[in-house]
């Protein structure tokens, strides 16, 4: 106790006027999205009580076994014009659950009305359930994701929640710009994106020095230069070994979508190398300042190496760990090996190589490019 | 010639004129990892065996790929392994409740017209798949985070061996604060560029916002970028607490 109270008194007017606008805002934004029925024009019905009525057994044609399960649902209607009614709904569910969740008292629904069963007035409705309303869930695990961050980053905790919002928004106005101009390639689009997300990123989690002006230009030949590897690649191989057959939610054209995919999401990962490459070469000349230029690139390059594994690593996992539901079921429904990786993991695998050419590439090319800034440096005296 | 081997040609190329053996080896490490994450895959097919456990288990064979087979067995690569387990489990514990409570786990419906041909009582929990795909996405991460801050820590502790522990805590926060940003970015763009083609598919057939905010598919996603970005931030307390207890004996 005695602890807390010193640890509140060494705070500092600042960071008790932040605490509270946080706790503010968490209170506020909670409260609203556990009462904000009457935004939605759906009717969102609330769970009072459910029963089970049947279970069967399931074998299907690939002897897997599974338990289905029939729920009758009592819910309230929270909103419109049948607000307060209570409402009459069966949720069907398995054990697995791959397209389908067991319901308890308290999950709230969106729901469609059956309105020809509405004769008499003191019948109960019936309907069908649409979607789960999974905004409150969303909102909570955005507090926890901020309060973590800033309770373990405190500044950079910050920079890292603002950097995520700002390329967000600037990721989404960029789509928009993709959407509604026509004849614009999203490459392009993507391209501008890349070098704005890159400057505001590392601006934000570095400052405005020498060593962020080293990474960003590190940053973005290592990227348009992979890019460009894979494109070739691409292009020489006539994409053999892609199966596009697979990939999800496509709208557009989907070479150009893959395409951007790959762009950006090996972005974070080459910025990393190359802030990492800039940082540790300018702690090298600024704690010796004499150091000959070749025994710099010998420790870059030391530092390279070490963070060379760690870093293809952790894209390879951040793509590939994504197909492992779909994977799943293609196998349980009897594929053979060969046939789902190829139909589910060329396109992640195809990134993860491609993202893994950009980090190695950035390594001799953050190495240069900061010691061409350490001899700008070191010439101005 | 295949699209996927010349780029894996490519990559080993690369990595070896760049990382000489050391690059060789981190190469051989991936394909290490592949062959862990594949096996794993192959036995969740079991309805016998828990993924939640199998997902723990494959964390083990990872971090230890590529904290032992790349560097060595060293004090500061056992930290790392043991800090990277402890986080994975409270993560693991705490994303299986999550992800129930949110109903995110399988398909979303914007899958599911695809992959109609397809049974779907397989008899396998998917919310526990569900949370094995989160701790998967960030076990690199994670690793990574857990080396940064235990190699640099144990530097301070032989320049200064009176360190006290609560120094050496404090020390190991800071430099954890400081790659904090370009670790959270790494997997957000990792992320983005994965769901790019779905964002174009939300603005595309003009959902409306209330619309995404409650999809199953945008909940799932979002929410594995903010456990990634938990994941990492909560290593670092505990990397620097168990770096600080095992490298200072206090009498």
């Amino acid at each position: 106790m005695k602890v807390i109270c010193n640890k509140l008194t060494s705070l500092s007017r600042k960071q008790i006027a932040l605490c509270t606008v946080l706790i503010i805002c968490f209170l506020t934004t909670v409260i609203f999205v556990n009462y904000n029925y009457s935004f939605y024009k759906v009717p969102i019905a609330k769970v009072i009580e459910t029963k089970l009525e049947g279970t069967t057994e399931k074998v299907d044609n690939f002897q897997n076994k599974d338990q289905v399960f029939t729920q009758r649902i009592k819910a309230e209607i929270k909103n419109g014009k049948e607000k307060g009614r209570l409402i009459d709904l069966t949720n069907e569910y398995s054990s697995s659950g791959a397209y389908d969740h067991e319901l308890q008292a308290g999950d709230e629904l969106f729901v469609s009305i059956d309105f020809d069963s509405d004769k008499e007035i003191h019948k109960e409705l019936t309907g069908t359930i649409k979607e789960v309303k999974r905004d409150k869930y969303l909102l909570m695990m955005a507090w926890i994701f901020m309060f973590t961050l800033l309770l373990v980053g405190q500044k950079q905790g910050l920079f890292a929640i603002i950097s995520l919002a700002v390329n967000a928004v600037l990721l989404s106005y960029a789509l928009d710009v993709y959407i509604h101009t026509a004849g614009i390639s999203l490459l392009v689009i993507c391209s501008v994106g890349a070098v704005l997300f890159t400057v505001i990123s590392l601006f934000l989690v570095n400052g405005f020095n020498e060593k962020t002006y080293a990474a960003i230009v590190a940053t973005l030949l290592g990227t348009f230069l992979s890019l460009l590897i894979t494109y070739l690649v691409m292009e020489v191989t006539s994409e053999k070994g892609l199966k596009y057959e697979e990939i999800q939610f496509i709208t557009r054209p989907y070479q150009m979508v893959f395409m951007a995919g790959l762009f950006i999401g090996s972005l974070g990962a080459v910025m990393d190398v190359a802030i990492t490459m800039s940082s540790s070469i300018f702690g090298v000349y600024e704690e010796h300042p004499g150091i000959s230029v070749k025994a710099l690139k010998k420790s870059g390059l030391d530092i390279g190496k070490d963070i060379m594994g760690t870093m293809t690593n952790i894209l390879f996992f951040a793509y590939i760990s994504g197909s492992i539901p779909m994977l799943v079921l293609y196998l349980k429904n009897g594929n053979p090996l060969g046939f789902t990786l190829s139909m589910s993991l060329s396109l992640e695998l195809a990134r993860a190589l491609a993202g893994g050419i950009g980090i190695v590439l950035t390594i001799p090319i953050g190495l240069y490019t900061t010691i061409f800034f350490v001899k700008r440096k070191r010439a101005r005296g | 010639m295949n699209v996927l081997v010349v780029l894996t040609c490519i990559l080993f190329i690369l990595m070896t004129l760049v990382g000489g053996k050391k690059g060789a080896k981190s190469f051989l490490a991936i394909f290490f990892n592949f062959a862990v994450l594949l096996l794993i895959i192959l036995l969740m097919n079991d309805p016998n065996l828990d993924p939640v456990i199998l997902t723990f288990i494959a964390c083990i064979l990872i971090s230890c790929i590529t904290l032992f087979f790349i560097n060595d067995v060293n004090s500061k690569t056992t930290i790392a392994f043991f800090s990277t387990l402890i986080t994975i489990v409270i993560l693991l514990f705490f994303i299986v409740v999550v992800n129930k409570m949110a109903m995110i786990q399988g398909f979303g419906e914007e899958e599911i017209e695809e992959l109609s041909s397809y049974s779907l009582y397989i008899g396998i929990d998917f919310v526990k798949i569900g949370a094995s795909v989160i701790i998967m996405s960030t076990i690199g991460a994670i690793v990574d985070v857990a080396i940064s801050i235990a190699s640099p820590m144990r530097e301070i502790y032989l320049h200064n061996p009176a360190i006290s522990r609560k120094t050496l805590f404090k020390a190991g926060v800071s430099i954890g604060k400081d790659i904090l940003g370009t670790s959270a970015n790494t997997l957000f763009f990792a992320f983005f560029g994965s769901y790019l083609g779905l964002l174009i598919w939300f603005k595309d057939l003009s959902y409306s916002f209330g619309e995404i905010v409650n999809s199953k598919i945008f909940n799932a996603e979002m929410i594995t970028i903010l456990w990634a970005g938990i994941g990492v931030s909560m290593n670092i307390p505990i990397t620097a607490w168990i770096t600080a207890y095992f490298l200072v004996k206090e009498k």
